[in-house]
């Protein structure tokens, strides 16, 4: 991705608040899949902002004489749970949740993880060695074990899981900023930013990050991807959100009781993870095209 | 990237290695060195972290316990001393590879870890098997041709796969065989022995009996590495597939099926080793939730539950095997590159 086509992309994104937009241009680009992500994405964005509006129960409230109400019948859409709770409404709790912690995580990880990658790359040094070795050290365990670790320690609840994802799954962007931010700093106009008396910190961020933007975004998508099922998977073990907290992950883990029963417990979160997760990958899938020649979206 | 003066000045570098004999040791002992800051890094986190976590001596006692018993627990196992003291004897203890007791059992830790460690390998082993038999066909049969819509259609489908999470994979597959259909049973793993007695001793080693058990963890599992692996191997072919010395086989005469197999396919695995080395480190931490969720007695499993009942010499045992497995992976994987990409085994290096 050393060489991402800018242009394009660029001009999308940069051009978005301003006047001259293209639409034009958007036409060209948007293939299928691309229009496909985006309206789901904008779909889910909806859900988790309008969320209470369109809620058809009270997510916490149960009716004991409802319980298990197969999907459709009764005013339950996708059927109530083992307390007669409504499974939609608790899976529109579940996305705010979700996407409430993954984003919030991935801003602290694009944060994070961009100013270490730049930091390492600016030059060779102390900081470098250091920052290699943190991200060594992070790299040799699958993220889930540090996770579990980490959270084991510092309890359950939003802001512990949010800061737990955030503090410690920047690697990816910490990565891929230092790769592609080393051959940036040799580039002349930084060598001619530094010389004109640019700061050290202004040149990071306003000259080498801009030009690592792109491949930032498809990121950002696909890790988005990653907190989902992070997040989900250390809810499911009873280690992420807490007890009766409607989240997808609290909601399958419900589920496995009541497995011959109510099937459909475990089909709603499940498949409302599985939509989560796509649309996000597409979302990267569709961003990464758009930033490199059309067509070859297979392979990222 | 190569001008005159570099490439001298690699002349001049390899010139020297050569006269120096630890010179081609140098990337395994660098190699080595970030393994042993790692492993001290892990440890002295992780000795501090799971301390600040709760006391050891409430979950030994329970908490109805009285506080003359916590303190003769403190005492019993050095927890009434200062903390820095007590690091010093544990890291003192972990030179001489004591990693303690199991505070839950009173097992030696690090012999709980590895009597835990086959039933990992081996579902590992297994899952990775069913992924790269499934994957590799696959992803050459979606690569040869990736335009034609039954290709776009299969490889849409492997997408979505792609991103259902390993857990959301195994509740389903539980769902559908287990109770659903009855047709394959859902937890567990059976253990026996091969008694091997002589002279001198009388060994019990334990092996694995197949049974019908593997079938959903390692599947479950399978499923879940499979897409990537798959998607990996048909973008490699497809690009091999574009390249010249392609058109050029295909010129001769080649087959398609033949310029597939013999040229096209051996570039593609190249890329797909990488992944595999990936999966397969990823894994040695034990697939956490699949081996909870089908009661598999792993290493996985074992951090979930030594985590939850604070047992830290077992979870400083587990972070430092876990860590020296992905390591060992990591460098069979580099390693392996050497064999398979010509062009790394004739730079010599």
């Amino acid at each position: 991705m050393s060489n991402v086509k800018l242009p394009v992309f660029a001009g999308l994104v940069g051009d978005f608040g301003s006047k001259n937009f293209n639409w034009d241009k958007i036409r060209q680009v948007a293939n299928p899949e691309i229009v496909v992500a985006f309206t789901l994405f904008a779909i889910l964005t909806f859900i988790a902002v309008f969320g209470q509006f369109i809620q058809t129960h009270d997510p916490m409230q149960g009716d004991l004489l409802k319980r298990f109400t197969p999907p459709g019948s009764e005013g339950y859409f996708l059927g109530s749970d083992h307390l007669g709770r409504d499974l939609w409404s608790r899976m529109v709790d579940g996305l705010q949740w979700s996407m409430a912690c993954a984003m919030t995580a991935n801003l602290l990880n694009l944060f994070i993880g961009s100013t270490l990658g730049l930091l390492a790359a600016e030059k060779p040094g102390m900081l470098r060695i250091i920052i290699n070795q943190l991200v060594y050290t992070l790299q040799s365990f699958p993220g889930l074990v540090i996770l579990i670790c980490v959270v084991v320690v510092v309890g359950q609840g939003f802001t512990t899981l949010v800061m737990t994802l955030g503090l410690l799954s920047w690697v990816v962007y910490m990565r891929v900023v230092y790769a592609e931010a080393s051959s940036l700093f040799q580039r002349e106009y930084v060598q001619a930013a530094r010389l004109a008396g640019v700061s050290r910190w202004s040149i990071m961020f306003g000259h080498v990050l801009p030009g690592v933007r792109a491949s930032l975004f498809v990121i950002f998508a696909f890790h988005f991807a990653g907190l989902l099922i992070a997040e989900s998977a250390l809810s499911f073990l009873g280690l992420g959100a807490p007890l009766g907290v409607p989240t997808w992950g609290n909601m399958l883990a419900e589920s496995r009781q009541y497995m011959i029963r109510a099937p459909w417990m475990l089909i709603v979160p499940a498949g409302a993870i599985v939509t989560a997760v796509v649309t996000m990958n597409l979302v990267g899938d569709g961003i990464a095209s758009l930033s490199r020649k059309k067509g070859r979206s297979i392979d990222v | 990237m190569s001008s005159a003066s570099e490439v001298n000045n690699n002349k001049i570098d390899k010139s020297l290695n050569k006269a120096n004999l630890i010179g081609p040791f140098i990337p395994f002992i660098q190699q080595l060195t970030r393994l042993l800051v790692l492993l001290f890094m892990v440890t002295t986190l992780l000795f501090f972290m799971l301390r600040l976590a709760g006391d050891p001596a409430l979950v030994l006692a329970g908490n109805d316990a009285s506080p003359e018993q916590l303190a003769a627990i403190r005492a019993q196992y050095g927890l009434d001393k200062p903390l820095l003291i007590q690091y010093f004897n544990y890291m003192l203890n972990l030179l001489q590879g004591d990693f303690g007791r199991s505070l839950a059992s009173g097992e030696p830790a690090m012999g709980k870890v590895l009597t835990m460690l086959p039933a990992t390998l081996l579902i590992a082993g297994l899952a990775m098997l069913i992924s790269i038999l499934i994957a590799i066909p696959l992803g050459a049969w979606l690569g040869f041709k990736p335009e034609r819509p039954d290709r776009r259609a299969v490889s849409g489908i492997i997408f979505v796969f792609q991103g259902v999470p390993g857990f959301v994979t195994a509740l389903i597959f539980i769902q559908v065989f287990a109770v659903n259909l009855r047709l394959l049973p859902s937890l567990g793993m059976e253990w026996g022995t091969i008694e091997y007695i002589n002279l001198f001793s009388n060994l019990s080693i334990p092996i694995p009996i197949p049974s019908k058990t593997w079938i959903l963890p390692s599947c479950s599992l399978a499923w879940f590495l499979m897409p990537s692996l798959t998607r990996v191997v048909a973008a490699n072919t497809s690009e091999a597939m574009r390249e010249d010395y392609i058109r050029t086989a295909r010129a001769g005469g080649a087959s398609g099926k033949s310029v597939l197999w013999r040229h096209a396919l051996p570039n593609a695995l190249l890329g797909a080793a990488a992944l595999i080395g990936t999966q397969f480190a990823f894994l040695m931490g034990g697939a956490v939730i699949t081996e909870t969720i089908f009661a598999w007695p792993g290493i996985g499993w074992l951090l979930i539950e030594s985590t939850q009942t604070l047992d830290f010499p077992v979870v400083q045992a587990l972070a430092f095997c876990i860590a020296i497995l992905v390591f060992i992976v990591n460098a069979i994987t580099e390693l392996s590159f050497q064999f398979l990409d010509p062009r790394l085994r004739s730079k010599g290096n």
